[in-house]
């Protein structure tokens, strides 16, 4: 129905590293709030489409930011020739017709915003439209998945403690050197040697974590340094265009981080 | 024309005329000059001659004829004519025979000036050194052509200058200054050589071992040596002594040295396990065991970091040719032992190479250098290699001293003297800063407080009397406290810096915080894009637009938003002899945590622009109530402020409700939205002159109270030593942060913000 744009049409590549598949397939079956932890680019996102996917449910991704109201997730009033009218906001429509609503990064939204999954995430599973008068009640197939990165951005925008609470939580982190290497190998289609070395290159990054960097390279950028060495860019350049020059304008880390992936190649 | 050469050389000889022996090479001397000067000079030249002779004698006019040629050729005729005019000037500020010093090293100069504007430019430098330094200008010339080497004319002034302010119309100093036996003029002299000084790529060469190694070891820098003197970086039970800077080697600049450098003492660190005993090894056996050792580290290191080699492998300059020496040869294997490409004729070297590849699976045991470095040791010993252990530095440059790789035996100091002299050397160099390290771990240890309290001479000033109250009475009692102003102490800044690198997580995230905390007043935003509420006006503006059959503006949304950061912050900090305790679980005292959570908030808040001060205090009786103005609003986080900071000990009591009025002062003068006091303390007021505990506990709540009347917000880190915490009795239980570890600051700091935001 009116859901199919949210439906994944492929199978997305996931490589899996633990038990994470059948833990996310128990909690779906009791439609458990779960919440993703682990640094950017590590691959939370590729694994809810997965699980999407693999659970044959339609997906509807909400990328949080610190501008963003409650409005934009429940809907708002909109104005047209007659007047006001309702427009469901993304997470009415997955609670109204039943898709797993994923919260990208919601620490990024403000507090007060987030409250609004609180009756969603208990025993309720009720979605008050305040504005609008209305109380709408959960299909049975939604759920709620949020990522959080944790030390991420600040600490200020932390989630409250009566918000955690009601989630189960997986944690990610950057995969193993040989599995992240697998990962970069095939999303990248480089060889597999390659494909250790950047991930070695990774490592130094990641290194500088708290020393200048905020973040170390993540597997996202390690595969598009890979993917561009595969277009034939020579390693040294493709290592700079997708894993210094993003990460940091600060000479010293930039010289730092050049050295470190001469010594490592 | 001949005649008026011959006039010409007739007054050349008139002007020698006490010098017979000179007349004998007049032919030649004169030829020369008709060689170098253009023709229209001569008779100006010749006249200097004279002039020379005449007023300054005829040794000079003598040195000023030889070098006039070289000075010429140098710097232009014109530079010659420079030279003689400033001459007899010279000698009449300081003596005939500083002059003649400068007739001699005019040609030095000229060559490596190379230009008349630059050699004009020189000489006026040398006079001005010569009015500001008689005495010390002839011990300068002398030095001219070291000094040039490292300056051009403009950094030559400049050091000269400095020199002479330095030296503070001390002559003695002076002299020693410009005779380069003095350390700072060595290093002024580096600075100014185009070499790298090593702090000002230290940040980058940090961030690059931890990139490698996970790991940053203490790196100090050596104090400056002897300017000729090949300096090899140390290391000894785990701290890295760099030399202060480096000017480059072979062709490599001196950020590349000192990279490679770290590289290879990273490398020892991660591979060569303990250190080698010397036992009854000879001292060519220790150097070569050494050498083993580093190309075992560095091939390990290449095995982890294949692009190391690229590294270090621009140092090897030892070339398969030349004299067979005992160093010579040493360079030669050390090259032969990490360049694949590099091929030796020398058996020696030869056998070496095929020992150390051919143990290529033990690489992994550093029990092989010491095998390998012992035969060929007794090898170089039969081939009669001369091996001289006070001469030798170990090449390649990037190379450490080797001193680390061995544990001399420390009774047998003179054994490891003989082995290297250059190990006295080191040592006795990195004394001053070994002492240095231990006050720095003796920390604020009570011991060193009770040394350093009846140090104590200088006098506070008192700057205001306020009331205390007595909870007895419910009543103030009116000008009871006295507070004074004194100069804080200075300490050393890089214990400052060194939190950060304790804690760059912490420091990091607490920034991170403090800069997303928006302390202001909220503003309502109409007319909005986005909002979470209609702006009524406007959508009743567009909802008309729309009947009207215009387009409405989509702007019809409203918000409330913080947008500005309008925040005071002041920082005080209890310094009262029970900050010597140590914290429960810590390990380390109460004075070091403030210390800690002070520098990361600062070095937070500094980032920001907040303004913010920092202020510590302990009291003696109620008529003396020490404060301290480690930094001001006004004023900078700079390395004055963290030397205050560093310099804060424990001492005296806490008077808090004084200090706390004192600083509450401070505060209420800022126009800022929020104002918020923060104390940094361990939670007992006391002061020798009150019996009753209560008392004072009443009274700091008291200035709490008075002081939230006037819009400051007051917060209290308490730093729990263990002892009863009153803090929560003064500031109100949600107020007050407990902290046993400095690393939970991040997670207890968002309170404050809230309340701050909210």
């Amino acid at each position: 129905m009116e859901l199919d744009d949210f439906r994944i049409g492929e199978q997305p590549y996931y490589r899996a590293i633990g038990e994470e598949v059948s833990f996310y397939k128990a909690a779906y079956a009791e439609r458990m709030p779960i919440m993703l932890k682990g640094p950017t680019g590590c691959g939370k996102t590729r694994f809810i489409e997965y699980m999407a996917f693999t659970l044959d449910r339609p997906l509807i991704t909400v990328a949080c930011h610190e501008d963003m109201t409650a409005s934009d997730l429940v809907g708002r009033y909109l104005l047209d020739a007659q007047g006001t009218v309702w427009h469901d906001g993304p997470l009415t429509i997955a609670v109204r017709h039943g898709a797993i609503c994923y919260l990208d990064e919601i620490v990024e939204a403000r507090q007060d915003t987030t409250v609004v999954i609180h009756p969603l995430t208990d025993d309720r599973r009720v979605l008050p439209l305040e504005k609008r008068g209305e109380l709408v009640r959960a299909h049975p197939d939604f759920q709620l998945v949020i990522s959080y990165n944790p030390g991420y951005q600040s600490v200020l925008k932390d989630l409250k403690e009566s918000t955690k609470q009601r989630f189960g939580a997986m944690d990610f982190a950057y995969p193993p050197a040989a599995i992240e290497a697998e990962i970069v190998a095939h999303e990248a289609r480089i060889e597999r040697a390659m494909a250790d070395k950047l991930v070695a290159i990774g490592e130094r990054s990641r290194n500088l974590k708290g020393h200048g960097l905020d973040e170390g390279a993540s597997t996202r950028m390690l595969i598009q340094a890979g993917r561009l060495i595969a277009h034939g860019v020579v390693v040294e350049a493709a290592c700079q265009i997708a894993l210094v020059l993003p990460i940091t304008d600060d000479a010293d880390i930039r010289g730092a981080l050049t050295a470190a992936i001469a010594a490592s190649i | 024309m001949a005649t008026s050469l011959s006039k010409q050389q007739q007054s050349l000889v008139a002007s020698l005329a006490d010098q017979p022996e000179i007349s004998g090479t007049l032919e030649l001397v004169w030829r020369q000059a008709q060689a170098s000067l253009p023709s229209s000079l001569l008779d100006d030249w010749v006249g200097a001659c004279r002039n020379i002779g005449v007023r300054v004698g005829s040794n000079a006019a003598i040195a000023f004829i030889r070098n006039s040629p070289s000075v010429a050729a140098a710097a232009g005729p014109h530079s010659v004519m420079a030279l003689a005019e400033l001459t007899p000037e010279f000698a009449a500020l300081a003596g005939d025979h500083t002059a003649l010093a400068l007739l001699v090293a005019a040609p030095i100069a000229a060559r490596r000036l190379g230009s008349a504007q630059n050699f004009a430019e020189w000489l006026r430098v040398i006079k001005r050194i010569a009015e500001a330094a008689p005495e010390s200008v002839s011990l300068l010339l002398e030095k001219s052509g070291r000094v040039l080497d490292s300056l051009d004319v403009r950094s030559f002034e400049t050091w000269a200058l400095g020199g002479i302010r330095a030296a503070e119309n001390d002559p003695e100093q002076r002299l020693k200054f410009f005779a380069l036996l003095d350390t700072r003029s060595l290093h002024a002299l580096e600075q100014g050589t185009g070499s790298v000084a090593f702090t000002d790529v230290e940040r980058e060469l940090k961030a690059f071992v931890a990139a490698l190694w996970r790991t940053i070891p203490p790196i100090r820098v050596l104090p400056p040596a002897g300017f000729d003197t090949p300096r090899r970086t140390c290391f000894v039970n785990g701290v890295v002594r760099v030399p202060q800077s480096s000017r480059g080697v072979d062709g490599v600049g001196g950020k590349d040295l000192f990279r490679a450098t770290l590289a290879h003492v990273l490398a020892h660190f991660q591979f060569t396990p303990g250190k080698f005993a010397v036992g009854s090894l000879k001292p060519v056996q220790i150097a070569l065991v050494s050498l083993i050792e580093d190309a075992r580290v560095e091939q390990l290191a290449i095995g982890h970091f294949p692009g190391l080699r690229r590294f270090w492998l621009p140092f090897r300059l030892a070339e398969a040719s030349g004299v067979v020496t005992a160093p010579a040869l040493m360079a030669r294997l050390s090259r032969a032992l990490i360049d694949p490409d590099y091929f030796d004729p020398h058996g020696w070297v030869n056998k070496g190479r095929d020992l150390f590849f051919a143990e290529r699976v033990r690489w992994s045991d550093p029990a092989i250098s010491r095998t390998i470095g012992g035969l060929l040791g007794n090898d170089l010993g039969q081939m009669r290699a001369q091996f001289n252990p006070r001469t030798y530095v170990v090449e390649p440059a990037y190379r450490d001293d080797n001193q680390g790789l061995w544990d001399f035996p420390a009774a047998g100091a003179a054994a490891g003297e003989a082995v290297y002299d250059s190990v006295r050397f080191e040592q006795s160099e990195s004394e001053p800063a070994d002492r240095e390290r231990e006050t720095e771990t003796q920390g604020d240890g009570s011991a060193n407080v009770a040394q350093l309290v009846p140090e104590e001479a200088e006098v506070g000033i008192p700057v205001a009397r306020y009331p205390e109250w007595d909870y007895m009475i419910s009543r103030d009692r009116n000008e009871w406290t006295t507070v004074s102003e004194y100069n804080p102490a200075d300490g050393n800044a890089q214990k400052i810096d060194a939190i950060f690198e304790r804690y760059p997580e912490t420091a990091y995230r607490i920034k991170a915080l403090v800069q997303a905390a928006k302390v202001s007043r909220p503003t309502r935003l109409r007319r909005q894009r986005e909002g979470d509420r209609l702006d009524l006006e406007a959508t009743i503006g567009a909802a008309i637009d729309l009947r009207a059959g215009l387009t409405p503006s989509s702007n019809i949304y409203a918000r409330l938003e913080r947008r500005w950061r309008d925040l005071s912050v002041l920082v005080l900090i209890d310094a009262s002899q029970s900050t010597n305790d140590i914290v429960k679980g810590a390990g380390r005292t109460v004075l070091e945590l403030e210390r800690d959570a002070t520098s990361l908030l600062a070095h937070a808040m500094d980032g920001m622009g907040d303004p913010f001060a920092i202020h510590a205090f302990c009291s003696d009786t109620r008529e003396d109530v020490h404060y301290y103005r480690l930094k001001d609003f006004d004023t900078r986080w700079d390395t004055l402020a963290k030397r205050r900071l560093a310099g804060v000990v424990g001492k005296y009591s806490t008077r808090m409700g004084a200090a706390l009025r004192h600083a509450g002062r401070d505060l209420a003068a800022c126009h800022s939205y929020r104002k918020l006091l923060l104390l940094v303390s361990d939670g007992e007021p006391s002061d020798v002159d009150i019996a009753d505990r209560r008392y004072l506990v009443e009274d700091a709540r008291r200035a709490v109270l008075s002081l939230r009347h006037q819009a400051i917000d007051l917060f209290c880190v308490g730093l729990d030593a263990g002892g009863d915490s009153y803090l929560t009795r003064i500031f109100g239980r949600s107020n007050v942060i407990q902290l046993d570890r400095i690393e939970r600051l991040p997670e207890k700091l968002p309170l404050l913000y809230f309340r701050l935001a909210g």
